[in-house]
């Protein structure tokens, strides 16, 4: 063996640049399943309600969102190979984000599309252009070519398009910038966002960090530009399908496409698992993996939503709202709630122990949250999960109150460790050992 | 575990100080897991040239890692000074882990 190539260590992205955007989408978490208990009553009337607009916009930026942006600003050094651009610019999306959000949402929830509404799209917008551009130009300063900056690339730029998209369907309700109602531009702008950003940012980062945190040696560039081809092809042809095609059956062809990019990727992730090295695999890890397969769950519902639509020309605003819920609260809340927990902790290790001597630290980043709450966290999560996907199948109010009632505990447990992770300081002991 | 060095008696102590440093997310020493390739010791100029890789490519806790190998080094040889150089030529595989590696990781 000869060694050679003294390769010097590119920095980590600092910690007050990515833990404001985790603090943040633990608020919304919170609040969402707060407005989603307040709003049982409601839910089930149609899809196109303020609370519904409030709780999905609050659960996709505020939440959802925002956890992606704050990990994605960690991770791109890991993703691209090459150092983030700049602090200074990501910390400007944090705050153009931040206000933007609160402003829409309670725009939504008033159904006010005035000020509020607008001024929130705006600062929504700008904070996007800023993150792609942050985005574009670390990719350039990057040293080689990889999939999985192009997946971040790819999604942010279908960000882009969502949020641009949203922006002139608030405006559509004062000026007639479009043919009909925005309500009927909803669905192109729900799956833009959806697959275009959060799909495609999942598979994205999920393709690097999930055989990274298995320790697998398993990756396969083949697949991933496969499945890059597929989801990119199928919503292409569903933006095109939806605005010049008035049959619905020809939808079939993009959820294909789409459907196939997501199979692809649950192979990908078995496979990643199968050559795993460690055996063990920590809690964090089978919540990620089983958002992976909840992946599947949403096409089924579009599949029912489809059919259903085609043969009696009517939609079911439950099977809607089931879809909708399985979405932001099953699938992508699932792997945020898995990520979280092997990201943060590392994140904040670093930052107290980085510049100490590791062997005298005898805390691991896994001892900073408490396994006791993750777990009773968990618990009311696929509890509270569950019960409210009945309660709207089954269009009973109790069910979903219930389900509701404990999602708000899964969130006062999940806050309640971020909380503890983001304050954690080394104790003395640990110190007086350098 | 391969690793070149330059003097056999010195770099024994380091591999017993460096089995104290693991790599906080799989929860095994850098020695078993084999990312460490080469000790030299400049006995004139009182240094130790340590270099080593990670097990992916800008590892987020690498600088930690990289950080603490350096210390632990200069704390038992407490007369040098230690340089430790990140190379991915070649890159880690897991055939570098050691017979024992692989049996803490197959652990259930």
């Amino acid at each position: 063996m000869s060694v050679v190539n003294h390769t010097p260590l590119t920095k980590t992205t600092h910690w007050k640049v990515v833990i404001p955007f985790y603090g943040y989408g633990a608020i919304a978490l919170l609040v969402s399943t707060v407005l989603l208990l307040l709003s049982a009553n409601n839910l089930l009337n149609h899809y196109f309600s303020p609370g519904n607009l409030a709780i999905t916009h609050l659960m996709a930026l505020g939440w959802g969102t925002m956890m992606i942006l704050g990990a994605s600003h960690q991770l791109i050094p890991v993703l691209i190979e090459s150092e983030l651009y700049s602090i200074k610019l990501a910390m400007l999306t944090f705050l153009l984000a931040g206000i933007g959000i609160p402003l829409l949402v309670v725009g939504f929830y008033e159904f006010n599309m005035g000020a509020p509404a607008k001024w929130g799209g705006r600062l929504i917008l700008i904070s996007v252009i800023v993150y792609l551009y942050n985005l574009f130009k670390s990719i350039k300063n990057s040293r080689k070519e990889n999939i999985h900056a192009l997946f971040l690339f790819t999604a942010t730029a279908w960000l882009l398009v969502t949020s641009t998209l949203g922006l002139m369907l608030i405006y559509n309700f004062s000026f007639p910038l479009f043919q009909k109602n925005s309500v009927d531009y909803l669905p192109l702008h729900a799956h833009v966002g959806i697959v275009g950003w959060f799909l495609l940012t999942i598979i994205g980062v999920g393709s690097k960090l999930i055989p990274m945190f298995l320790i697998s040696k398993y990756f396969n560039s083949n697949l991933l530009w496969r499945i890059y081809g597929l989801i990119n092809t199928g919503l292409i042809l569903f933006v095109l399908l939806f605005l010049y095609s008035e049959s619905l059956l020809y939808l079939f062809i993009p959820v294909v496409c789409i459907f196939s990019g997501i199979v692809l990727f649950v192979i990908y992730c078995y496979k990643a698992y199968k050559q795993r090295i460690k055996l063990k695999v920590d809690e964090p890890m089978k919540i990620s993996l089983v958002a992976i397969l909840l992946n599947l769950f949403p096409v089924l519902f579009l599949i029912i939503i489809i059919v259903h639509a085609t043969f009696t020309n009517t939609v079911s605003f439950s099977v809607v709202m089931g879809y909708g819920f399985v979405i932001f609260f099953g699938w992508i809340t699932a792997i945020i709630f898995g990520m979280t927990f092997k990201t943060l902790p590392f994140i904040v290790w670093n930052k107290v122990f980085q510049y100490k001597n590791q062997i005298t630290v005898t805390i691991n980043p896994k001892d900073l949250y408490s396994k006791l709450i993750y777990k009773w966290m968990i618990f009311f999560y696929w509890t509270g999960f569950s019960i409210f996907l009945i309660g709207l199948l089954m269009n009973n109010v109790l069910l979903i109150s219930c389900g509701a009632g404990l999602l708000v505990i899964a969130a006062l447990f999940y806050g309640w460790n971020i909380i503890r992770i983001i304050l954690f300081k080394a104790p003395l002991d640990e110190y007086n050992n350098q | 575990m391969n690793i070149i060095t330059n003097n056999n008696a010195m770099c024994s102590f380091a591999i017993d100080v460096l089995r104290s440093v693991e790599d906080p997310e799989i929860g095994l020493n850098i020695i078993d897991l084999g990312l460490v390739y080469q000790i030299d010791f400049d006995e004139e100029s009182k240094k130790i040239f340590c270099t080593m890789t990670l097990t992916t490519q800008f590892c987020p806790m690498g600088e930690s890692i990289l950080n603490t190998v350096k210390l632990s080094l200069e704390k038992f040889f407490s007369d040098f000074t230690a340089e430790v150089y990140l190379t991915f030529e070649p890159s880690w595989n897991s055939d570098r882990i050691s017979e024992m590696g692989r049996i803490f990781l197959n652990r259930k």
